[in-house]
């Protein structure tokens, strides 16, 4: 009997990219892998597309008069980079791509429990994308990601906010119908033997995730809803001009899109609890600690919207319940941080791409969350609201800590999902421009915004030129960084070395199955076992990757 | 306990010119000392996390003598209280001084009567009515004298910021808003749109001046004196126009509805039993919205009076004046 065929039962059969041949094999496939392959594609083209809006909006500020694109064409530009950022990259970037391939295998069952479900998330997602896309051809959109009222809803707009809206509501769709599939596979379709704690951790990530996406996403859908009528009819909910409230559309707005940046960062986490263990090739540190503080921020996530509207005139004392409440999220994170630092400790650290990632997760989050207490303590908020500190500080969370992780996550499961190594050299490459990049581009602008500039400016004082220049060529940088590392993954799938089952000697489920795996997933089902416990793991050989001592697939 | 670092933090901002600008609010040194506490706190966090990181990658990193992890425990629950007890201890910490700083900033220094201007936000421009009916796309202030603005907006939400003041609030469309402060420093600061509201929000710029006392103050307020019509005068021609009067006497003698009289800033019993504050937003509601809440002891009978959102600070300001009744 060869390593690989003790290590992999299932090694045997088609791997799922060859079941099934042609383009309705994938568009209207009910596999959870070809479903997270899709979703994959059309986020990274989202990212890149609302990276070229980025470049836009950096290279209009490289002059404090502005000049590139005009005041209105830049403001479109800022929109479109946020939205099609937030709706389109960061919220379902990691869930529906990554989670989408990894949570039946990691669970070790064949698909996720409702697999048409999923199709038709992977749909509306789709036409939500498309609906975005489609308010750059009826002449854009310049409201802000935000749309806030009445700006938003003023009667001289057309076709534009409606699509928007409508999109905003079929992604948010799309969230829910994901959240309620992870939720079920993970309540009723774990192998037998695995109890709630040997899940591994993006689990009990992507589980809190869940919660938040069934909970908040229907307030967001029932939003945009009363946006919609309120632009057609003028009910007077938002709109003063009819007796309508703008505020009040904050208050739903960010009772959604506060809990959607747990939605953005809690899978991020996940990841990183994964990587942190297997490239320190030592069980996670504090695995109750962890699972439940991702559970504790998805609970206190719902009760800080209300530090959006801090300067919106609202009564003093919600104000400080909420700056105290808002507080409280830097407990489970700070928790965390110091479990993911206390698993290197005495380890094995190997420094593969994934790593490099993760390493730069944990500066780039440290700053991402520390400066959340500026923002969360009033005082320090109400100068500091809407100005470029703001901006810096939620890119280190959802770019800097987010994106980074989704890369990690990325380059980690990259050979189960191609059954191809991707390049290590570009890997690091990408991993340092990228760790550099984010920081020359974000960290001036803490510095511009303690100064006083605010955001959405297409113009700006003269004393700010310089924090924007490097703003500019750190955004350069990060780009160049982007692309290798999409060249790097690109090109591995022609030219990559085949991927073992288990290149990294990881313990959790979907390393026993074959990379890539075969359309059931596992040959044999599995059963479930310590997802941490790397103790009868060892290296055969880089081809045939590590395998279990005793010939036992985990 | 916060002295040392909030030295260290002066020192530290004094290092890089334009990083923090000036301070010239009563509630600015506060803020800053907030700031420059948090500031420390995060780099000494930063600092650690990154020490960690870096030292524990060193000295554990995989290399051929040393393939396997040593042996370590996979939880320690003494650990695990203590960093959730220090950063709870922390947030306790953090939130008292900040909310102890930001409840002074909600209030109005006592003293001297305030100096309240209406502040109108429109698309692109401020506009500021000045105690004794003087009107300017400028605000102006008096360096010592407690100050309050009331905002209004009468298109989409702005928001007046003063980075020098340390001070934002949200100019919202249909409602009144608050800023209260007192102006420290005599000069010229600018003032920023810090809520986006279309084409030209970043050029909504103008400037606070703050006159170094009452008598400079009173100098520029006296300049081209009664070109237009103060609010006070707008506020008592719809009072006569829209017949306000038919029902509210102005000099306390009864009515269809309540004399508003000395009614300003004083709690009214409702017929429902509550009591709510005469401010501007009772007043508001009071002209766009009769029925929401009714005087103890009258009907509800007035009908709404659309009025637009100059003829009800007009209104307010008239109102103001109607002092103390007997």
């Amino acid at each position: 009997m060869t390593h690989a065929e003790a290590a992999v039962p299932g090694a045997t059969g088609e791997s799922y990219l060859d079941h099934g041949r042609g383009i309705r094999s994938w568009l209207l496939t009910l596999d959870h892998k070809r479903i997270g392959i899709m979703y994959l594609v059309l986020i990274v083209v989202s990212l890149f597309l609302g990276g070229i809006f980025a470049m836009v909006v950096r290279f209009h500020l490289w002059n404090p008069g502005g000049g590139l694109v005009s005041n209105d064409a830049y403001n479109k530009m800022f929109t479109l980079h946020g939205a099609v950022m937030i709706f389109l990259f960061v919220i379902p970037g990691i869930p529906s791509a990554l989670g989408n391939f990894v949570v039946p295998l990691q669970v070790g069952a064949k698909d996720v429990a409702f697999p048409r479900v999923n199709l038709l998330s992977f749909w509306l997602f789709a036409a939500g994308a498309v609906l975005f896309v489609a308010t750059l051809v009826v002449g854009g959109l310049d409201t802000g990601w935000t749309l806030y009222p009445p700006y938003s809803l003023e009667s001289s707009r057309g076709l534009g906010i409606l699509l928007a809206l409508t999109g905003v509501f079929l992604a948010g769709f799309s969230s829910i119908l994901t959240g309620v599939n992870f939720i079920a596979t993970i309540h009723k379709m774990r192998a037998p033997g695995m109890g709630w704690f040997d899940l591994p951790l993006f689990l009990w990530a992507l589980y809190a995730t869940a919660i938040i996406q069934i909970f908040a996403t229907p307030v967001l859908g029932i939003t945009v809803a009363l946006g919609f009528l309120e632009r057609l009819f003028h009910l007077g909910i938002f709109m003063p001009e009819y007796g309508g409230d703008p505020v009040l559309f904050q208050h739903f707005f960010w009772f959604y899109s506060h809990p959607a940046v747990y939605i953005m960062i809690l899978p991020a986490m996940g990841i990183v609890s994964e990587v942190v263990s297997v490239f320190s090739r030592k069980p996670i540190f504090g695995y109750r600690f962890i699972a439940m503080s991702s559970i504790a921020i998805a609970v206190i996530g719902f009760l800080v919207w209300g530090h959006h509207m801090f300067t919106s005139g609202q009564s003093k004392w919600t104000n400080v319940i909420f700056s105290f409440l808002t507080l409280l999220v830097a407990i489970p994170s700070a928790i965390k941080t110091f479990n993911w630092l206390a698993t290197m400790y005495k380890g094995a650290i190997v420094l593969k791409t994934p790593m490099l990632y993760v390493l730069s997760f944990f500066a780039i989050f440290g700053v991402g969350g520390l400066t959340g207490l500026f923002l969360g303590a009033l005082a320090t908020d109400i100068p500091l609201h809407d100005t470029y500190f703001v901006v810096a500080h939620f890119h280190f969370v959802m770019v800097g800590a987010v994106m980074i992780a989704f890369l990690a996550g990325l380059h980690y499961w990259w050979p189960k999902m191609t059954g191809r190594m991707y390049d290590e050299r570009l890997g690091t490459a990408s991993a340092v421009l990228v760790f550099l990049g984010f920081n020359l581009t974000f960290i001036p602008q803490f510095f511009a915004g303690v100064a006083g500039m605010p955001r959405r400016y297409a113009t700006y004082a003269a004393q700010f030129q310089g924090a924007n220049r490097l703003s500019t060529v750190g955004a350069v940088v990060l780009t160049t960084g982007l692309v290798i590392a999409l060249w790097g993954l690109l090109a591995s799938l022609r030219r990559g070395a085949r991927a073992p089952a288990n290149p990294w000697g990881a313990a959790s489920l979907e390393w026993t199955a074959a990379s890539p795996p075969i359309h059931d997933n596992f040959a044999v089902p599995p059963r479930g076992g310590r997802p941490y416990d790397f103790g009868g793991l060892r290296l055969v050989s880089d081809e045939a990757g590590w395998v279990r001592a005793g010939g036992e697939g985990a | 306990m916060i002295q040392m670092p909030e030295r260290l933090a002066g020192i530290l901002l004094a290092a890089g010119p334009g990083f923090m600008p000036e301070r010239a609010s009563s509630v600015a040194e506060g803020v800053d000392h907030v700031f420059g506490f948090l500031f420390w706190l995060s780099a000494f966090f930063l600092a650690l996390i990154v020490a960690l990181t870096v030292f524990f990658v060193v000295r554990y990193r995989s290399r051929p003598s040393r393939r396997e992890p040593e042996a370590s425990p996979d939880h320690d629950n003494r650990l695990e209280v203590l960093w959730t007890a220090i950063p709870l201890a922390l947030v306790f910490v953090i939130f008292a001084l900040s909310t102890k700083v930001y409840l002074e900033m909600t209030e109005l220094e006592p003293g001297a009567a305030p100096l309240r201007v209406q502040v109108t936000g429109r698309k692109w421009s401020w506009w500021f009515d000045h105690p004794g009916g003087k009107g300017a796309n400028q605000l102006h202030l008096v360096a010592g004298r407690p100050t309050e603005l009331v905002l209004a907006s009468t298109d989409v939400i702005h928001s007046l910021y003063v980075p020098e003041f340390r001070l934002k609030q949200d100019a919202v469309p249909g409602r009144f808003t608050k800023m209260v402060f007192t102006p420290t420093l005599p000069g010229t600061y600018p003032i920023l749109c810090a809520e986006y509201c279309g084409t030209n929000h970043s050029t909504m710029l103008t400037v606070a001046v703050v006159h170094p006392d009452q008598a400079a103050f009173d100098a520029w307020a006296r300049e081209g004196q009664g070109a237009e019509e103060t609010l006070v005068q707008v506020g008592e021609r719809v009072f006569a126009e829209k017949g306000c009067s038919a029902c509210h006497s102005v000099d306390g003698s009864p009515g269809v509805g309540p004399s508003l009289k000395g009614i300003w800033g004083k709690d009214r019993k409702l017929a429902d039993g509550k009591t709510v504050r005469a401010d501007e937003n009772y007043v508001r509601e009071s002209i766009v919205k009769p029925g929401a809440k009714i005087s103890a002891g009258y009907d509800d009978v007035m009908p709404p009076i659309p009025l637009d959102d100059r003829e009800i600070q007009g209104v307010i300001a008239y109102l103001q004046g109607l002092k103390e009744a007997p």
